[in-house]
């Protein structure tokens, strides 16, 4: 098709638009993660033992290390879908946050005495129950987090749907945490991590395909 | 209404230097002065352009796409085969078309612009390496031979980061279009290497422009 033709294409196609708001965007994703916590506690999924749970360290640093890293992550994804943004810088600074968090972890873990071996202290069918409901509470913020990337311009679809990945994931997992009875450092570090870094690396297999403009 | 587009600098007519950024939006009686007035399309007047197609200006949107198409035609010549040119700058105005909402009339317009035509060109990198290329027969027509291969300096300096089979299977294929077994006779290298340094070449291409800034 000449140039002149596809612009005159373009030119009848304009209609005043709107630009997407990252402040408006995170609200959205804040409610659909708040709608998803209450559709899921409403199922009776708390955990019976929370205010037990609310004295212990262990119980603050799981909770508060995700909704940190949930938080972080879902900021650098919607930078990132400014086509003048480069997330790569981000996700650095976003790793060495949850380096901090396994840190932080390995020092709790040490401090306590939990006297079994750690094949016991990873339970596996209970793990296996973790990945499954985490990954279930994540899709809907990947796929929020897709329609997001779509209406934006990422320059870098790889970091960006990773961006989006840890975001989904880590606030799925957050979602999960009030479910969640177990507070052994050693079993949240090794079960969250296996089932967030499948669900972004998911997301960083899927999303640029998806998002591709 | 379609606009003339003469050769004179905002500044020379609008009797101010060029705006420093970042900017403060503009009136919207200068944005219908701008799209109404003659100019050689600077960044600063795109931007207010822009903002104009935002509210739904026809005539400045035009005028923009017309602007672009020349600045973006430059802007390929330079860095990919001259048979795909025309179809990156139509490409990338679509582009433009589609993501017209992402650009914030408060920050300048050049970068946003630079932005799109790098992922495009990073696309087309990477089009080039998934697609076949067919042989170019040996009689066809070439125009302005010289300039077209000497205008890709962008690309053979990249090129030149290559490993030397990559850039050679690349330049031959690629872009003076010889067949995969024309090149593999000049060569040396068997027919599935040759197709392996392509990919290989084209892959390590996108990611070294992804991964550096770059100049117009």
């Amino acid at each position: 098709m000449p140039s002149d033709l596809l612009i005159d294409r373009l030119v009848d196609g304009l209609r005043p638009t709107r630009r997407p708001a990252t402040l408006r965007q995170g609200a959205v994703l804040l409610a659909l993660a708040g709608v998803e916590l209450a559709g899921f506690l409403s199922l009776g999924t708390l955990r019976p033992d929370i205010a037990t749970a609310a004295g212990l360290s262990v119980f603050w640093w799981k909770m508060g290390g995700l909704a940190s890293l949930a938080l972080a992550a879902t900021t650098v994804a919607l930078r990132s879908f400014d086509p003048l943004s480069s997330p790569r810088s981000e996700l650095r600074r976003w790793m060495a946050v949850l380096a901090g968090v396994f840190v932080l972890g390995w020092v709790l873990d040490a401090g306590s005495q939990p006297g079994l071996g750690l094949g016991a202290r990873l339970m596996w069918q209970m793990g296996i129950e973790c990945l499954t409901v985490m990954t279930i509470l994540s899709t809907p913020l990947v796929l929020a987090l897709l329609l997001m990337m779509r209406r934006g311009a990422p320059t870098d679809l790889g970091a960006s749907a990773t961006a989006a990945g840890a975001a989904a994931a880590t606030a799925g997992a957050f979602i999960f945490a009030f479910h969640c009875p177990s507070d052994d450092p050693f079993y949240i570090v090794f079960w969250y991590t296996l089932g967030c870094g499948a669900i972004t690396m998911l997301s960083r297999a899927l999303l640029p395909r998806l998002a591709r403009w | 209404m379609r606009m003339c587009n003469q050769a004179r600098r905002p500044h020379e007519w609008m009797g101010v230097s060029p705006t420093p950024r970042p900017h403060p939006p503009r009136p919207a009686a200068e944005i219908v002065r701008l799209h109404t007035t003659p100019a050689d399309g600077t960044e600063d007047e795109w931007g207010a352009l822009m903002a104009a197609a935002h509210a739904g200006h026809a005539a400045a949107y035009r005028r923009l796409l017309d602007d672009l198409r020349k600045w973006l035609g430059r802007f390929y010549a330079r860095r990919l085969p001259p048979s795909m040119v025309e179809d990156a700058v139509q490409d990338t105005l679509v582009a433009i078309h589609e993501k017209r909402h992402t650009y914030d009339p408060q920050r300048p317009f050049k970068p946003w612009l630079m932005a799109v035509a790098r992922y495009k060109w990073i696309d087309r990198l990477r089009a080039m390496g998934r697609h076949g290329t067919e042989a170019l027969p040996d009689d066809i027509a070439v125009d302005d031979h010289e300039s077209s291969v000497t205008s890709q300096v962008v690309l053979q300096h990249l090129m030149a980061e290559l490993k030397p089979a990559q850039a050679e299977a690349i330049r031959l294929v690629k872009i003076e279009g010889y067949s995969v077994a024309e090149a593999s006779a000049r060569t040396g290298q068997s027919d599935s290497l040759i197709k392996v340094n392509i990919h290989r070449g084209l892959a390590r291409l996108a990611a070294i422009v992804q991964s550096r800034p770059d100049a117009e």
